[in-house]
């Protein structure tokens, strides 16, 4: 029986060498002061000012603009969540929505991910209807439930294909230009995406994925070169609740610094990054429903990062060094 | 008495064919639908389905409940397929008359 001891010690000292070398290499310590929550607003509901599953927020200015997605409206607040207006009913109709998603904001335009109407929906900031683009579809230029649009400084559209495995590169006319990801086709490897979620992109052009279920981001230069990866162990689809790993990545955003905000949803937290992933920080509000908090995350020129609070039916503002 | 009987009969008949008109409600148990972007899939897949007329999502049991019209049945395979398709699995059906 003395080799059965042996292998079950050599078993738990291999077992203590992993994780000694896991914590090492794979979880850092935040890099800044904490983040305090400073404020909350909102509350389950059909009144301005209340949502009903919140899960796309973006700022112009001082004003947040939310995606209020089963009431099917976007709501936009001040810099303290004051309500101002709202605009947007549910149909299939040109500027209409069905279910709401992540939202950017380029110039004087909102771009809303439609997800239910397979379509990117571009509103003026006072909510007028500009135009859509994409159809439903699995060819170049045609979307199945889009999560997530960016917009680089060309107008160009880059859109988180959901249901086709895919982000697609558009132009701002909904001209299919390339797309990262096999068309239909989930996996880890091979260039493969698994249901993205989100897309953001920073001033230099670098595009950042959250490559959803796959619990990773990816960083592309404007060439389309892989420059970075990361979330867990070789950003491998390793999800778990360490500093630096995810556990599906639903919202990603660029703050005015650069930095690399990331909604990690089934964490109930946002980690920030430095654009070229190096963990920072980490903040957010355990939840207590049967659903998660952070599904989207966007900074202010302040600092302040307004969070859109899923499960809560909130927006949640946070402030570093209170 | 007679209009007793045909007021009888006639409210009998508009029960029935009430009874006629219910489709099927199925309760479908899939993981992981705690994920926004999840139950939208499943509930898009299923509001897209010919002679679906309602999708609900019960997040706190985890199932997605499924009414159809009058006469629209599926298979278990054919739930699967569709659960498939969302990127999740199906647990298990339990099918009820409405």
């Amino acid at each position: 029986m003395a080799w059965l001891k042996r292998i079950s010690l050599s078993i738990v000292g291999l077992t203590v060498f992993i994780v000694g070398v896991t914590y090492l290499f794979w979880m850092p310590e935040p890099q800044e002061v904490s983040y305090a929550l400073v404020k909350t607003w909102g509350g389950k509901g059909n009144k301005p000012g209340q949502f009903n599953e919140p899960t796309g927020i973006a700022l112009a200015g001082k004003e947040v603009f939310v995606s209020d997605s089963r009431n099917t409206r976007i709501q936009v607040f001040d810099l303290d969540g004051n309500f101002i207006r709202l605009f947007g009913k549910q149909g299939e109709a040109p500027g209409q929505l069905n279910r709401p998603m992540n939202l950017t904001i380029a110039g004087d335009e909102l771009y809303v991910a439609d997800f239910f109407n397979d379509r990117i929906q571009v509103y003026g900031l006072d909510g007028k209807f500009r135009r859509s683009v994409g159809k439903a579809g699995n060819v170049g230029g045609e979307l199945s439930a889009p999560g997530g649009v960016a917009v680089n400084a060309e107008g160009e559209l880059f859109v988180a294909d959901f249901f086709n495995q895919r982000v697609q590169h558009l132009l701002a006319d909904g001209t299919f230009v390339r797309q990262w990801g096999i068309t239909g086709v989930s996996g880890v490897l091979g260039g493969k995406l698994n249901y993205p979620t989100d897309v953001a992109i920073n001033n230099q052009g670098t595009l950042y994925i959250a490559d959803g279920y796959n619990d990773r981001v990816l960083a592309f230069s404007p060439e389309g070169v892989l420059l970075h990866q990361w979330g867990g162990p070789f950003a491998m689809n390793i999800f778990g609740p360490f500093n630096g790993w995810f556990a599906t990545v639903t919202g990603i955003s660029v703050g005015p610094g650069g930095d690399v905000f990331v909604a990690d949803f089934y964490n109930d937290r946002v980690q920030k990054f430095s654009p070229e992933g190096d963990f920072l920080n980490a903040f957010g509000i355990k939840s207590t429903a049967p659903t998660h908090t952070a599904i989207a995350v966007v900074e202010a020129d302040d600092g302040s990062v307004f969070v859109a609070d899923y499960a809560n039916h909130q927006v949640q503002k946070w402030q570093p060094g209170n | 008495m007679k209009i007793t009987t045909i007021i009888f009969i006639i409210i009998a008949l508009t029960g029935s064919g009430l009874g006629l008109a219910a489709g099927t409600r199925y309760e479908l148990r899939v993981d992981g639908l705690a994920c926004p972007f999840c139950a939208y899939g499943i509930e898009k897949k299923f509001t897209r389905t010919e002679g679906v007329e309602s999708v609900e999502i019960d997040l706190k049991n985890g199932l997605v409940i499924v009414n159809t019209s009058e006469g629209k049945k599926f298979s278990e395979d054919q739930l699967k397929t569709i659960i498939d398709d969302t990127g999740f699995t199906l647990r298990s059906v339990s099918v009820k008359p409405r």
